[in-house]
């Protein structure tokens, strides 16, 4: 059996609802952090499938898409640094990384 | 009469003075870094007029440009860099609390990049107004979104800007995850991420014996995630949650900042997005009811959710989701038989230049009152009149602005969004804006009240410095003038009668 598009859209749709679903039910910062990570990832994965599948009319593909993967592997370091800096300094002035600890503005 | 400059030029010396001012601040000694803001305000506002010589041609053919300088382009570039403007003469009046809450061997010692960190994000809110690719907006965007992340947090010895920091960063990083992926999934659909290629082969692909024919669920499941990527960024009901939160907690000039610039950079990318489907016989009419729906919930909530509140900072965060409920009007009211969105462009362009003038405005008298009062609570505004007529007089201008008071900049842009949704006789949407409206009247004038019908807590003066008493004045102008004489305002814009430039929907092959 050949890998085919769709096993690999199926694979990055999947690490896309893992993603979601650990940021709406994890309760620490940094897990919350890394399944945003997740999501990004999940995008490059069908990127690169579509760009890979989808050949142009002179048997080429479309080069946007694995630039546009780049792009989001150097943004996603840029968020990285700054978000975790960020959290250090939360935890650095209140001693937790929990949301549930993160309640001094009313919501 | 010398060439009119290539439009690109704009973003390149706003970069520059990014980066310059952050050379220079590394290696300055003393603590006081207002000289950064003041040069900021001077350099800026020489790019602002420089940007009326710039050429709306960049000699590129849309289908592969990343960049492009239409009318609008430029327009929503004026807006960000007046708003940087201001913003800088707000964090000039800011820099006492700033400096109590940022730990340095001097006063003021750790606040440089609080000054350098706006310009950049003024490059990128430039470079979205011209993007036309996704590989563009997602890049230009980030650009904007990491600054805001930094700047939100940025007075770290107080917890609320750290919280605000930490909530900002999680849910813009969430929004980010819905952006690439429904890029993803419309690059999947159409193979490409250029705006206007994209409106070239759509229709073909969704025509009879396209790929994608009877089978529109994966476009409508890629618009959607870019619909929830962009309500959060322009802060939409039910993707709203987080604006009242973050824009209490951060610093003041980044919530005017939050408030203005990152909608305004938001609605013009919802624009170019929508510009390649809403013209689909097939696709517009789900679109637009999803809008439709999402204009209503954020109306409703914004303005009835701002009544009780009783921090002003707080109360403003609601005002703007309730603003971006009337721009969402206008766009749930475009005409897909018209072939262009000029109208709809006219009217968010007129409400958000209206919007920046009339919110930097309370924004400023705030920053300025609440430095004197230690409080940006409305019982803090109590008696301001007799503390600072001059201010009080701005604030009741801001204030009567935002509610929609005729003669005012306000105004003219409500009656500009609802004319668009009369033309499409969408009489819900109407009448719940007028009622929103009139919910409006109620929390801003709240405010006019306390400053001349309560008696003062405190009686020593409030007093601010030239540069904001000369700002105050511009801005007060401004919102009357444009009220007025709406037209030297709606000539920049696009209109029926001038020649489409750049991204106009190519015609069908």
């Amino acid at each position: 059996m050949s890998v085919t598009l769709n096993h690999y859209l199926l694979a990055s749709g999947l690490l896309f609802a893992i993603g979601f679903s650990g940021v709406l039910l994890r309760r620490n910062i940094l897990t919350i952090f890394m399944c945003l990570e997740l999501m990004l990832n999940a995008a490059n994965l069908s990127l690169v499938a579509f760009s890979r599948f989808n050949l142009g009319p002179d048997g080429l593909p479309n080069y946007n898409a694995q630039i546009l993967v780049f792009f989001i592997i150097t943004v996603a370091a840029a968020e990285v640094a700054v978000g975790l800096a960020i959290i250090v300094a939360l935890y650095r002035a209140r001693q937790t990384t929990h949301v549930e600890d993160i309640n001094s503005l009313k919501f | 009469m010398p060439a009119p400059l290539a439009p690109l030029t704009l973003e390149i010396v706003v970069l520059l003075l990014g980066i310059v001012l952050l050379g220079f601040e590394s290696f300055s000694k003393g603590g006081d870094r207002g000289w950064m803001a003041r040069w900021s305000v001077a350099i800026l506002s020489v790019v602002f007029a420089w940007s009326f010589f710039t050429t709306g041609d960049t000699g590129v053919d849309p289908s592969h440009a990343f960049y492009c300088a239409d009318p609008l382009a430029l327009f929503f570039k004026r807006i960000a860099l007046l708003t940087t403007i201001i913003v800088m003469v707000i964090s000039l009046e800011f820099r006492p609390v700033l400096e109590k809450f940022i730990p340095g061997i001097q006063p003021g010692s750790g606040t440089g990049e609080f000054f350098a960190l706006p310009v950049f994000t003024c490059a990128g809110l430039m470079f979205m107004a011209s993007a036309v690719d996704f590989l563009l907006i997602f890049v230009a965007l980030e650009l904007v979104t990491i600054s805001f992340y930094v700047l939100v947090a940025y007075m770290r010895r107080q917890n609320a800007s750290l919280e605000a920091g930490v909530k900002y960063l999680i849910l813009g990083a969430l929004s980010t995850g819905f952006l690439v992926y429904g890029i993803t999934w419309i690059f999947g659909l159409t193979g490409e991420t250029n705006l206007a290629r994209i409106t070239q082969v759509l229709p073909s692909l969704l025509a009879e014996g396209g790929r994608l024919h009877g089978s529109e669920s994966a476009l409508l499941f890629a618009l959607m995630l870019l619909l929830i990527a962009l309500g959060f960024k322009v802060a939409a009901a039910p993707l709203q949650f987080w604006v009242p939160d973050v824009y209490q907690g951060a610093p003041t000039p980044v919530t005017a900042f939050l408030s203005v610039g990152s909608k305004a950079a938001g609605f013009i990318v919802l624009a170019r997005v929508l510009q390649t489907v809403v013209f689909l016989p097939s696709i517009a009419p789900k679109v637009l009811s999803v809008l439709g729906l999402l204009a209503v919930l954020t109306l409703l909530y914004g303005n009835l959710a701002a009544l009780p509140q009783d921090n002003l900072k707080r109360m403003l965060a609601y005002s703007s989701i309730g603003h971006a409920g009337y721009l969402l009007v206008a766009f749930a009211s475009i005409d897909p038989a018209a072939g262009n969105l000029y109208r709809t462009q006219t009217a968010i362009g007129f409400y958000l230049f209206g919007y920046l003038l009339m919110t930097l405005l309370s924004f400023l008298v705030m920053t300025v009152v609440s430095r004197h009062s230690r409080g940006d609570d409305i019982v803090h505004f109590n008696g301001l009149s007799k503390r600072s007529p001059f201010l009080a007089f701005g604030m009741l201008i801001a204030m009567l602005s935002l509610a929609g008071i005729p003669f005012t900049a306000g105004f003219y842009g409500k009656l500009l969004v609802f004319s668009t949704a009369i033309a499409r006789q969408n009489f819900l949407l109407v009448s719940v804006g007028i009622i929103t409206v009139a919910a409006g009247f109620y929390f801003y004038l709240k405010v006019v009240s306390a400053m001349y019908w309560k008696e003062p807590t405190e009686d020593q003066p409030v007093t601010a410095s030239g540069l904001t008493k000369f700002t105050v004045a511009a801005l007060c102008t401004a919102i009357f003038y444009f009220g007025i004489f709406p037209q030297s305002l709606l000539s920049m814009l696009p209109s029926d009668k001038a020649a489409p430039v750049a991204v106009s929907p190519a015609p069908h092959k």
